[in-house]
């Protein structure tokens, strides 16, 4: 890259060969309007507003595909340069209803701003203007076409980004239309991003439609945390509430990027079933109270019941902040239980299932190989399946070993089928195959494993690969053999010289591992603290019904009369309600300070954006005074920054132990059945966000099973499987139902 | 090449009876129009052609005779472009659209004196500030049409139909008589 000097606006600028125009002139504070460009997308070139002066060409040329050169001179400004840009707002404005009074971009739009300097006040324009008929194009978007510029970015967004051609000019000359090939609507997972990028108000929020004018809100920068990326975010707030959720740029993490997950959710704060009051169950009546009455009844509950400190159990879900799990375990061990955990959806709760990954999100973009098990990756981690798809548009090579084969949004190679109870069996063939290619010997145990042609393509592909990645997702979390899946991983990940990157954790999960919030050797995990002489639960943040891995054990245990169960919670409907005895109620996503620590080991920390509504308490708040009621030492906080320090402090306790090298006897059970949640059912808000549950992604409710298993289980398409409709699909391993569906377990 | 026009025109068939040469488009509907004595004394070639204002373009040369209304003609033309944009990049795709219709309300018989500078500044705009060159060609025969005949053009708008066809409408009164 040689460095090239030349002059913009008569001031004397350095670039690299290949840099635009407009890039160097962003770089310079030097404004030049545009609407087609965007940082991030590919150049278009069409809107021409960013037309300017270059010394010897005859046109005005656009700043945005023009590449600088040697001893250029260029003007952004002087009177060839501004009535060639004020030429293209004439014509861009002709046609655009001007409705800004009533159209939801108002204040934030980008033809608004520019018109204001290049725009003339009365229009030469006395024709009729364009109408377009709207499409509606899903739940999340609102579109109006008839403020349409024509400028493409949503169309580049699709198919460039999303990796989904959704949107597309149709038509020509002035009857061009930009609108969906597909009548269902948008039916990406990274489709809210579209409103983003469109510089008018053709593409607005749905959910936030005329909920506000744009300079009436608050915007608080915060984090995300429904994902292990921790997407950067501004919350818009009026008169105490979150209204709308648009991205915040953060190259090292999210770049410019948001899921609709992380965009949508905050419609679920607004729930009516907004747990508002503390409430203690007495004589099996619900009823309110104030929080001294209810921590009084919760402290003394909890004495009661748990009078040897073995009793107490801690559970929390993957989505507290670092700040709650570190003072919740805290808590825990000051009153002597080892009993904490926070991993309620996993099968198999030995150690060796944990484990950690050792690649960064930036440089899982520069992959040439990814071998993905036993995930659906787009849906569970948008964005870091965003970095292994700009990947694959550099040339790197995917394979998969999954239930079912999913959709993703770049090419796979090799799609293998296994079921949750062959899986390791698949595994451990591909590292035989790995010792024999690499010529190590094999440890005994697989010297009767056989190989096939697929997982020997497997082995190849990782060890030819240079910069290879295993990627570890969620469904192995179900698998009762989920430490011999990783175990075999991190085995093939040293013969094959591969990255590990485990995404089978979720939403705010890793701040749980940073602080021990698991049960010690003295401890019982999750599953032991239901099925064993436990008396007295702590709740945080869980949802009877969906965070369970076995809903049956948890509701029974916690109905028991002598089980007694403090719940904070930030919903009371019927899940969190039925089966405690104090709900407590909890500030939640953007209502509370607190940290989130991502993939990359990085500890974000945010200020809560507005007040939880009626009496609810932010969880670090509640649990600090819980301790001060037990009269336990060390949680002498007035800040949530103090008990951040506190926790960042802790040294690793999260292990990276490798227990059980011979693997134990295989899962031979016939059928297994593996539950997914949708994306949006991962986590009550979310569950509560009415929009998301509309879309295409919201609304997945099926049971897939093979032909084979089908005549098995003697079902057939249609059925209802535990509530969810039966889909016979060949894309699904015989031997297990992959249900995937917004449905809990329960159902 | 280098025949000069009026061979051309004979070559051609020439003129039918009793018309006079009007004007001439010399390379195609995106050159610049030419009246009939600046015509008639140019060659076919390039700089002949481009010494007299106008470009060898595509070499389709357009021959307009004293029958020719030339509001019609230029949005006949501007209907053709305003139908040929893509629509990729704004000037074209708005500009087009709105120069045809211009002039289709002159045709109508709703214009105004204004419109003809109106006409000629969104030329101006379109020209020079596309991806490709139909905007231009579309821009440049509103502007020569304008230049070359502008009378025709604001007869049109004042009486609300053609000065062509009022004259000859003059002629055959007078053959009566």
């Amino acid at each position: 890259m040689s460095e090239i000097e030349f002059e913009i606006d008569g001031k004397l600028v350095f670039a690299n060969q290949g840099d635009s125009i407009i890039s160097i002139a962003d770089r310079e504070g030097i404004d030049v309007p545009r609407f087609c460009y965007h940082k991030k997308l590919s150049v278009a070139a069409n809107c021409r507003m960013c037309l300017v002066d270059v010394e010897g060409v005859p046109k005005a040329q656009p700043a945005c595909s023009t590449p600088v050169a040697n001893g250029m001179k260029i003007h952004t400004r002087n009177d060839k340069a501004k009535s060639a840009q004020k030429a293209v707002m004439e014509f861009l404005l002709i046609n655009h209803p001007l409705d800004c009074p009533i159209c939801d971009q108002g204040g934030e739009c980008e033809l608004q701003d520019v018109a204001m300097e290049y725009g003339t006040d009365v229009s030469k324009f006395n024709l009729g203007k364009r109408i377009v008929a709207d499409k509606g194009i899903g739940a999340l978007i609102q579109t109006d076409m008839t403020r349409c510029i024509h400028c493409t970015r949503c169309v580049r967004f699709g198919a460039e980004v999303a990796g989904i051609v959704e949107m597309g000019g149709t038509g020509r000359g002035e009857g061009v239309k930009i609108e969906p090939f597909l009548t269902e609507g948008i039916q990406s997972e990274l489709s809210g991003n579209m409103i983003d990028v469109c510089p008018v108000g053709a593409l607005t929020s749905k959910p936030f439609r005329y909920e506000a004018r744009t300079w009436q809100m608050n915007a608080v920068e915060t984090i995300a945390r429904h994902d292990l990326i921790g997407s950067n975010i501004y919350t818009q707030t009026y008169r105490g509430k979150v209204k709308r959720v648009v991205a915040r740029d953060n190259e090292l993490v999210n770049e410019t990027w948001i899921s609709d997950r992380d965009r949508f959710s905050y419609e679920g704060l607004n729930h009516e079933s907004r747990a508002l009051h503390p409430k203690i169950k007495k004589n099996n009546k619900w009823q309110e109270a104030s929080w001294e009455v209810a921590l009084d009844f919760a402290i003394s509950g909890l004495k009661k019941n748990a009078q040897n400190p073995n009793q107490l159990g801690v559970l929390a879900s993957k989505n507290s902040t670092l700040e709650e799990y570190y003072l919740m375990q805290k808590l825990a061990r000051s009153f002597g239980s080892e009993n904490i955990d926070y991993r309620l959806d996993k099968a198999d709760l030995s150690i060796g299932s944990s484990m950690l990954s050792n690649i960064s999100l930036s440089e899982m973009e520069s992959i040439d190989h990814a071998l993905i098990v036993n995930s659906y990756l787009r849906l569970e981690q948008p964005m870091i399946n965003h970095r292994i798809r700009k990947a694959t548009l550099n040339g790197a090579s995917v394979n998969t070993i999954n239930n079912k084969k999913f959709d993703f949004n770049y090419r796979t190679n090799l799609e293998v089928l296994s079921s949750p109870q062959k899986t390791v069996l698949m595994l451990q063939s591909v590292l035989k195959s790995l010792h024999d290619k690499t010529k190590t010997p094999a440890p005994k145990h697989l010297s009767k494993i056989t190989v096939d042609d697929s997982q020997n393509k497997i082995a190849d592909d990782l060890i030819t690969a240079e910069r290879p990645v295993i990627v570890i997702g969620e469904h192995v979390n179900s698998n009762i053999s989920s430490s011999d899946i990783m175990n075999i991983i991190s085995e093939i990940a040293t013969l094959a010289n591969a990255k590990i990157a485990n995404l089978s954790h979720s939403g705010n999960s890793l701040s749980a591992e940073k602080v021990g919030f698991k049960p010690s050797n003295k401890g019982k995990n999750a599953t032991s603290m239901l099925s064993e002489n436990t008396k007295a639960f702590l709740l945080m943040d869980v949802d009877l019904n969906y965070d369970f891995i076995n809903p049956k054990l948890a509701a029974d245990t916690f109905n028991k009369d002598d089980v007694f169960v403090v719940s904070l919670n930030s919903f009371e409907d019927e899940a969190s309600q039925i089966n405690s005895d104090v709900i407590l109620p909890l500030a939640s996503f953007y209502e509370s300070s607190g940290t989130h620590i991502n993939f990359d080991g990085i500890a974000q920390s945010f200020s809560a954006s507005v007040k939880g509504p009626g009496d609810s308490k932010p969880g670090w708040k509640i649990i600090k005074v819980l301790a001060d009621l037990f009269e336990f030492k060390g949680f002498e906080y007035t800040d949530s920054t103090q008990v951040a320090d506190d926790a960042l402090a802790i040294t690793s306790i999260g292990n990276n132990d490798i227990v059980d090298k011979n693997t134990k006897a295989i899962d031979d059970s016939k059928i297994a059945i593996h539950w997914q949640y949708s994306p949006y059912a991962v986590d009550g808000v979310t569950r509560k966000a009415k929009s998301l549950q509309e879309t295409p992604i919201g609304k997945m409710n099926a049971a897939f099973i093979s032909l084979v298993t089908a005549k098995e289980l003697k079902l057939s398409g249609g059925d209802l499987f535990h509530g969810v409709p039966v889909s016979i699909n060949e894309t699904v391993a015989d031997g297990c139902v992959f249900v995937h569906t917004y449905q809990s377990r329960k159902g | 090449m280098g025949t000069p026009f009026s061979k051309l025109l004979e070559l051609a068939g020439g003129l039918k009876e009793g018309r006079t040469l009007k004007a001439v488009i010399p390379g195609g509907s995106s050159t610049p129009l030419l009246s009939a004595d600046t015509a008639m004394n140019m060659t076919m070639d390039y700089d002949s052609i481009a010494n007299a204002g106008s470009m060898l373009g595509a070499g389709s040369v357009i021959i307009m005779d004293d029958t020719t209304c030339m509001v019609k003609t230029l949005t006949r033309l501007a209907h053709f472009y305003y139908d040929e944009s893509c629509g990729q990049c704004t000037p074209c795709r708005e500009g087009t659209g709105w120069l045809y219709r211009v002039l289709q309300r002159i045709l109508d018989g709703n214009g105004k004196n204004e419109d003809l500078d109106l006409l000629v500044s969104v030329g101006e705009k379109i020209s020079g500030n596309t991806i490709c060159a139909l905007g231009d060609a579309a821009a440049t025969p509103v502007e020569s049409f304008i230049r070359h005949f502008r009378h025709e053009f604001e007869y049109y708008i004042k009486h609300g139909r053609s000065i062509v066809e009022s004259e000859h409408h003059l002629i055959e009164e007078e053959a009566i008589v």
